[in-house]
């Protein structure tokens, strides 16, 4: 498949998009006019719905369906954009908030416009202090050219936008549990239902969603629901950043068609893999995600096809290994990470991630058991399903394919056995 | 004073009401942009900890007020995250790397020289008050992985060498990222207590078996893992060259599969 031209991405690297001169140079701005002084607010949700544009934070859900569910009741609604990524091997929002602010900022207020929210909100992951403070000088100047604010554009719509801080939590990055943050509260996630679009922020019907997703709705706009449509396959249309990580010659952010197979994806989009290594597996929806193998390499890289292969999208994070991958010690560092970031409310979730994680370590340091491999294959379907939000679900994937496949570099952590692993042949 | 003693009192060097007084308009500009107080929660923190360097019991108390939560919610609150900090930390907050995205780009090696250099593990801070040391998460950059970031700020494409460059700049105070503010010579261990790994470990939790149990936990239709693995051909012994030692994966495998949890096991 021939590359794309990019869309979100275009410009970067060539030009301060910081600057909202730059910006309203290339057509910025342009599409919050039109919406707002042109066009009903139905009428955007109807062409996102048209478009069928998927949410590009990680669960994939169609955006322009998440907005239909907001009641009509006369409450005050929210819209929420999430810039709490954190998800291992995505920086792909890292990219848009720090070279192309004014862009997240005009696909929040036209979404905000279409979904009529009384005011609109972007939770910033407190580690990306370099991105905050881009995007708020970004918003001043956004703010003073008439963009943000009462009568927007000089129109009838005011809308606010309220930047807000994370500290330090990827759980924050579950929407309900960002509410709960943004309301000034541990980052628990909820119990759903209700789901946001009913009882959200401060109870109020909320629409949260991703800073890549809002960011293309000013595309759709600009250049029509067909055109975004026709790219890529039916069910998942649309160009996507994928950030592609590990071991590749060339690592980045790349935007890329959907439907695009991994194989294109490491060889010729990332420059392949270095010299005298062979691939060994590749994790196409960040840490969450189910391995994929060679057999698995020309699979279409879209939200179908990838759940076929038996694992997920996700926030659209390739995190590529190589034949010098320990697996053990991959499978050790996620869950680590699972278990760090589990926020403790639901038993299977906080216990299941923990002793996963201290029973990788004793095989880690050669003191496992051989009940403790099949323990590793199983004891994932005992938490999975099993708790309030995903981050349970999340923690099994990546350890169970990668068990299943290679369990041999699992028991060669079992005591007692000699070690024969890639670590120790190096 | 000692910083013990500071530390009983969970009050800084500095004036707190005068600093309160100075913040007043930033405090009240956020405050207002939310529909509700409670939402002013985490900014507050972050401003007064940017300001003090860490997050005293003074903050505590006023920041409660502020929102109109009790203290004991904004501590329960605060201590949710980890970028707030209750005791006083190091000028430059040293954070890497250790996904697995960093990990395949050799983050282990950063990790190793950091600890090395020194002389610190895990959430302690040196003697000299000058360096906090953590290993973290994945920070999102992992397109110029190894990355770390100091105070902060994004640090990337790190090998050994750049880390040894590195500290000796922020020993001579000519690192490009400026120090944090530090009001009290911090403590040697930032979070605590520090729970050993063996407190961690109760006796018997997710029922894992004892040594001389060679079973395992069954699934839906009560068969173990191996032999699952083995009816799904994915740890097949017919392909013994794929396993360490075959015999070890044969000795996997149960004798029999009739024998029920607790009185079959051999």
């Amino acid at each position: 498949m021939a590359m794309y031209e990019p869309v979100l991405t275009k410009g970067i690297g060539e030009l301060d998009l910081t600057d909202i001169d730059v910006y309203r140079k290339q057509g910025g701005y342009e599409q919050l006019r039109r919406a707002v002084r042109e066009m009903e607010p139905d009428a955007i949700v109807d062409m996102v719905m048209k478009s069928n544009l998927r949410g590009r934070g990680g669960a994939g859900f169609p955006t322009g369906r998440k907005w239909s569910f907001l009641p009509k009741d006369g409450r005050p609604r929210y819209l929420v954009c999430n810039c709490d990524e954190a998800e291992p091997g995505t920086c792909k929002d890292h990219l848009l908030m720090e070279k192309t602010p004014h862009q997240v900022i005009e696909g929040i207020m036209i979404s905000a416009y279409a979904v009529r929210a009384a005011k609109a909100f972007i939770y910033i992951r407190g580690e990306m202090l370099e991105e905050y403070e881009i995007f708020c000088r970004a918003l001043e100047q956004a703010r003073n050219a008439g963009f943000v604010g009462e009568k927007i554009c000089g129109g009838e719509w005011s809308c606010d936008l309220v930047v807000h801080r994370g500290a330090g939590a990827y759980i924050c990055g579950e929407e309900t549990g960002l509410l709960n943050s943004l309301e000034g509260k541990r980052g628990e996630p909820r119990l759903k239902p209700p789901f946001p679009a009913n009882a959200g922020l401060y109870g109020m019907p909320t629409v949260v969603n991703n800073v890549e997703t809002l960011a293309y709705v000013i595309h759709i706009l600009a250049r029509g629901p067909e055109w975004f449509a026709s790219i890529g396959p039916v069910k998942s249309p649309g160009p996507k950043i994928v950030s592609i990580s590990g071991h590749v010659r060339k690592p980045g952010n790349y935007e890329v068609p959907l439907g695009i197979t991994i194989r294109e994806l490491i060889f010729d989009v990332a420059g392949g893999l270095f010299d005298g290594r062979t691939f060994k597996a590749v994790q196409p929806g960040g840490g969450s995600s189910a391995c994929l193998f060679e057999e698995h390499l020309d699979t279409p890289y879209d939200f179908e096809s990838i759940a076929a292969a038996g694992s997920m999208l996700g926030s659209g994070a390739v995190v590529v290994m190589d034949d010098t991958t320990d697996m053990l010690e991959a499978a050790f560092v996620l869950q680590r990470f699972f278990a760090h970031e589990s926020c403790g409310q639901c038993t299977p979730c906080r216990e299941g991630t923990h002793w996963t994680e201290a029973l990788l370590e004793r095989l880690l340091e050669g003191n496992g058991r051989k009940i403790d491999v099949d323990l590793l294959a199983t004891v994932g379907d005992k938490i999975a399903g099993h708790s309030l939000c995903a981050l349970g679900d999340a923690s099994v994937p990546f350890v169970q394919s990668v068990v299943k496949r290679f369990p041999e570099e699992f028991l060669r952590g079992v005591k007692g056995v000699p070690d024969v692993s890639l670590t120790a042949a190096r | 004073m000692t910083s013990e003693q500071t530390e009983r009192r969970g009050v800084s060097g500095i004036d707190f009401a005068k600093l309160r007084a100075k913040l007043q308009p930033e405090i009240d500009r956020i405050v207002a942009q939310y529909p509700q107080r409670r939402s002013a929660l985490l900014p507050l923190v972050h401003l007064f900890q940017d300001h003090i360097g860490y997050v005293t019991r003074e903050v505590v108390h006023y920041v409660a007020d502020v929102c109109g939560v009790t203290e004991a919610q904004c501590e329960s609150v605060i201590s949710f995250y980890t970028l707030f900090y209750r005791r006083p930390i190091g000028k430059y907050n040293l954070q890497v790397c250790r996904n697995l995205s960093c990990m395949l780009r050799g983050a282990k090696e950063i990790m190793e020289r950091f600890r090395e250099r020194l002389g610190i593990g895990q959430l302690e801070t040196t003697d000299d008050g000058l360096f906090t040391y953590e290993e973290v998460e994945c920070l999102g950059e992992c397109h110029r992985a190894p990355c770390m970031q100091v105070n902060l700020r994004n640090v990337y494409d790190l090998t050994p060498d750049r880390v040894d460059e590195m500290i000796a700049a922020m020993r001579a105070g000519t690192f490009h990222v400026a120090p944090l503010v530090q009001t009290e010579h911090p403590p040697r261990q930032v979070r605590g207590p520090a729970w050993p790994r063996a407190v961690r470990k109760s006796a018997g939790a997710v029922g894992v078996p004892q040594p001389d149990n060679a079973g395992g936990v069954g699934d839906e239709q009560g068969r173990l893992a191996a032999e699952r693995l083995r009816e799904e051909g994915v740890m097949a012994v017919a392909a013994p060259g794929r396993f360490a030692d075959a015999k070890i994966v044969e000795a996997m495998l149960p004798a029999t599969t009739d024998g029920a949890a607790g009185e079959g096991r051999r």
